[in-house]
């Protein structure tokens, strides 16, 4: 395991050459769980995807797990915010989970022991071993979506690249959720998580609230104050015990 | 019985059609359902359209006309590859007109040259009847190379169809392994334009596929339902061209169109009647 | 997809007439109330405009020096599948005299044809002059003045086409147009031909009584060439149905085609090209005759598995010398040589 699991250096992501989020620095620890939030269009997707090696870096600097991006991709997990092809594929759960297993071994060995224990375990973490025969698209949104998040367990990955990993869950499926990132903790993994949810956020060690650039960067409850929000989501919220409330509205976005 | 198995025992020339339809059969079932599942139908219908001036000109110069076939695939592929890596065009507009050039090209070329007419409704519809050695050598050849790449690639190409960013992210190179599909596609229609026709090859990549999609829950058994379909549906094909003399290549396209729509409108009942879970 | 619509509609008789056809016709009209009637061409002579080669070759001998004649079709190109380009319309709107083979054997430039004539072009058909064969099942032709006769329209058993059958209906019957493999038929198209240049003001002098002539010396010279094959061995199998004037006239029987159809348009079926084997065998045919339209490769699978000979003839288009007595020479002479014992 190394030292860092993701040093980035004045950071700029975006597409081709536009650029959407700049000025990040990150000093992400392995065992450390990193929330990234912001609304629509704030670049904490993009910057998930070019930590992911899925989108070049446009300047700055960026080093995945002690190597330049997109080297170790087998030790990265990554999650996608949107799956499209749910309906027509004809695969049943468990195949969707053994695809995580694909790059873990020589490309064209079979699957082993190990790698079924491995699945075995990640389904029943996320509470979907019972649904392993079914075909993908039988299940509900919320099942798939365990479903895809006991692929991600099953990569045994260093870093996992999560993009709203909650979206659809119900409180069932958030607990096992939360087991599951312990346990992903508890291995040393390094988890970094896009979300709008900001109670979700201030649940992790540390957050980077982003609208185009990083408004604030610390742990939850010193960054999350309402001024901070305000910015980065346009609308004021503050915790009154258990809930969040909103107070106020800026147009400027 | 004697009817439905005499016509193919009494004529060499229906037992080489039935072998030709059987290869078509299960190179379309494999090539077909990435197609499907990636929803590749449109650039599929390209890639058998954007042949014709390919076998146009090689007929003009007297070469095989599946050497044409296979320089017009090549060109086709490489067009579709270099829209979808860099045009901001929306895709489907770029791809539709470049097939459409194609096309027209081709259909200028066999116009203007004295000796082609007759030779465009070869082209188009395939000569099912007209089967020789040398082109089941080469459809055999090709499902070989098809099912060789298919099971050697076959994680890449289900990520591919699962989750494009995901294979990626796992380090594989997804526009290779894209365009390596499309090079399957290339090679399907350039084997089989001669005996179905460059038209309904399309429908023979599709049909037997769909409906292994409607009632498959893994890809292999798509794969084998498809391959079901392709080959019941020469059969019924060949068998309806024989005894009520409608054109072959037509008859076992509509045969497997027709067995689509049966099924689909079957499961769709089904649904109705059990409920659907979503 | 729509792509593939539109290719099988043009492709496809039936639809090509109620679709592509008006649309031509219309296009046409349009073109001829455009151009105006009254545009002279860039020469002195009067023009005849011919559809296709061979007709177009009689023509020519028959015109002489008193016309300029200019035939549409290349020669090679399938009449039955032809289509006319905007100057081949142009061309026709700027015609003296229009002379067509009829019968349908132009299909797609009919439209066209009719709409000049609609503007008071004279219109030449060459299978109104002739006896025309119906179309009937094989070796039950027979020959009949020349009619509209809808009713008694004697179908092959297995038309491909079967479309043809209703638009044939419409028109002449199910009339064989190849007329022009019968010297003698060509003949008498030849001497009405004169008849309708003079009327239009083109003086031929006696060039179509020695065009007529001629005809007759060639077809007994075909009739010399044939004499010797022995009655079991005068069968034909062509690749479609385009021999029926020459069998009539020279004591041949059409047996079968490999599209048993009056048009190379349609495609071979099973159930066809298995008939056909039958009859080969059952008949004892030795060779089978193809032709343009027809698909090389089919009739070489029949041909290898009824264990016959293929002889390719050129039917529908002119030989190098470009000489209509060339050519129905080399027809007779080639199935001739096929067929000796």
């Amino acid at each position: 395991m190394n030292e860092t699991a993701v040093v980035a250096r004045r950071l700029s992501v975006g597409y081709g050459s536009k650029v959407i989020l700049s000025g990040v620095d990150a000093f992400l620890k392995p065992g450390g769980s990193t929330a990234l939030v912001g609304s629509n269009g704030s670049g904490k997707s993009t910057l998930l995807k070019t930590l992911a090696g899925l989108l070049p870096v446009i300047d700055g600097g960026l080093e995945v797990l002690g190597r330049p991006v997109g080297e170790l991709t087998a030790k990265v997990a990554y999650l996608s915010q949107f799956h499209q092809s749910g309906f027509v594929l004809p695969l049943q759960a468990i195949d969707v989970v053994r695809m995580a297993r694909y790059d873990q071994r020589a490309r064209w060995k079979r699957r082993t022991k190990i790698d079924d224990e491995i699945v075995k375990e990640s389904m029943i973490l996320m509470s979907v071993d019972d649904l392993a025969m079914k075909p993908l698209r039988d299940l509900s949104g919320g099942q798939q979506q365990r479903v895809y998040l006991a692929q991600v367990l099953a990569r045994r990955a260093d870093l996992l690249l999560l993009d709203e990993p909650t979206a659809g869950l119900d409180a069932p499926g958030r607990a096992a959720y939360i087991d599951a990132l312990n346990f992903e903790r508890s291995r040393g993994a390094a988890i970094v998580t896009a979300t709008h949810d900001v109670g979700e956020a201030s649940t992790c060690d540390r957050v980077l609230l982003l609208a185009g650039r990083v408004i604030a960067d610390g742990p939850p409850n010193v960054v999350m104050t309402p001024e901070n929000l305000l910015e980065t989501f346009g609308i004021g919220l503050t915790k009154v015990g258990d809930q969040l409330v909103v107070t106020e509205h800026h147009h400027d976005h | 019985m004697g009817n439905f198995v005499r016509p193919f025992l009494d004529n060499e020339f229906l037992q080489r059609a039935f072998l030709a339809g059987v290869l078509v059969s299960l190179t379309c079932a494999v090539v077909g359902t990435y197609v499907v599942l990636r929803g590749m139908a449109f650039i599929g219908d390209a890639l058998a359209h954007g042949v014709l001036p390919g076998v146009a000109g090689a007929l003009m110069i007297g070469m095989p006309a599946m050497a044409g076939a296979a320089v017009g695939a090549a060109v086709m592929v490489g067009g579709v590859g270099l829209i979808t890596a860099r045009s901001k065009l929306s895709n489907d507009t770029a791809i539709g007109l470049l097939f459409i050039g194609l096309l027209a090209l081709g259909v200028v070329m066999v116009s203007s040259a004295d000796s082609l007419t007759g030779d465009l409704e070869a082209i188009l519809f395939g000569q099912f009847l007209g089967v020789n050695t040398s082109d089941l050598v080469a459809q055999s050849i090709a499902l070989g190379f098809v099912v060789v790449v298919a099971v050697v690639a076959s994680r890449p190409f289900l990520l591919l169809c699962f989750d494009a960013d995901l294979v990626s992210a796992m380090g594989y190179r997804a526009a290779w392994y894209h365009r390596l599909m499309l090079l399957l596609i290339a090679a399907t229609v350039v084997v089989s334009f001669q005996t179905v026709g460059a038209l309904l090859v399309f429908g023979m990549l599709l049909a037997p596929a769909g409906v292994g999609a409607l009632i498959s829950k893994r890809i292999g058994t798509m794969m084998l339902w498809a391959a079901v379909v392709g080959v019941v549906s020469t059969y019924v094909g060949l068998l309806a061209s024989y005894h009520f003399s409608w054109a072959a290549g037509a008859s076992v396209v509509l045969t497997a169109v027709s067995i689509f729509f049966v099924v689909f409108t079957g499961v769709s009942i089904k649904h109705s009647i059990v409920g659907d879970r979503s | 997809m729509r792509m593939i619509i539109i290719m099988q509609i043009m492709n496809h008789n039936k639809l090509r007439n109620l679709v592509i056809r008006p649309i031509v016709g219309a296009l046409a009209s349009v073109a001829v109330v455009a151009c105006g009637g009254g545009e002279s061409s860039s020469s002195d002579r009067p023009s005849v405009v011919v559809t296709y080669s061979i007709l177009g070759a009689v023509v020519s001998d028959v015109v002489g020096d008193a016309a300029d004649v200019v035939v549409l079709m290349p020669n090679g190109i399938d009449p039955h599948e032809w289509e006319p380009s905007a100057k081949d319309i142009e061309l026709l709107n700027n015609a003296d005299l229009i002379v067509s083979n009829g019968l349908d054997l132009e299909g797609n430039v009919m439209e066209a044809i009719e709409a000049a004539e609609k503007e008071g072009i004279a219109v030449f058909h060459a299978t109104d002059h002739i006896e025309v064969i119906e179309f009937g099942a094989s070796g039950h032709d027979h020959a009949e003045e020349e009619t509209h006769a809808e009713d008694e329209v004697v179908t092959a058993e297995s038309v491909v086409d079967s479309e043809s059958d209703g638009e044939h209906k419409d028109e002449h019957g199910d009339g064989d147009p190849h007329f022009w493999t019968s010297p003698v038929e060509m003949a008498a198209v030849v001497e009405a031909l004169g008849v309708a240049l003079a009327d239009i003001g083109i003086d031929t002098g006696d060039r179509a009584a020695m065009i007529n002539e001629s005809l007759l010396n060639t077809d007994q010279e075909i009739r010399d060439l044939v004499a010797d094959i022995p009655a079991e061995s005068r069968i034909l199998v062509t690749g479609h149905e385009s021999l029926g004037y020459f069998a009539n006239e020279y004591e041949f029987e059409v047996v079968g085609a490999v599209i048993p159809s009056l048009s190379s348009e349609a495609e071979a079926s099973a159930g066809d090209l298995a008939t056909l084997k039958e009859t080969i065998a059952d008949e004892g045919v030795s060779v089978i005759f193809t032709e343009m339209g027809t698909s090389p490769d089919v009739v070489e699978a029949l041909a290898a598995e009824a264990k016959v000979s293929v002889v390719e003839l050129s039917t529908h288009f002119l030989p190098e010398d470009g000489t209509y007595k060339t050519f129905i020479l080399q027809l007779a002479s080639m199935i001739s040589v096929a067929l000796q014992p």
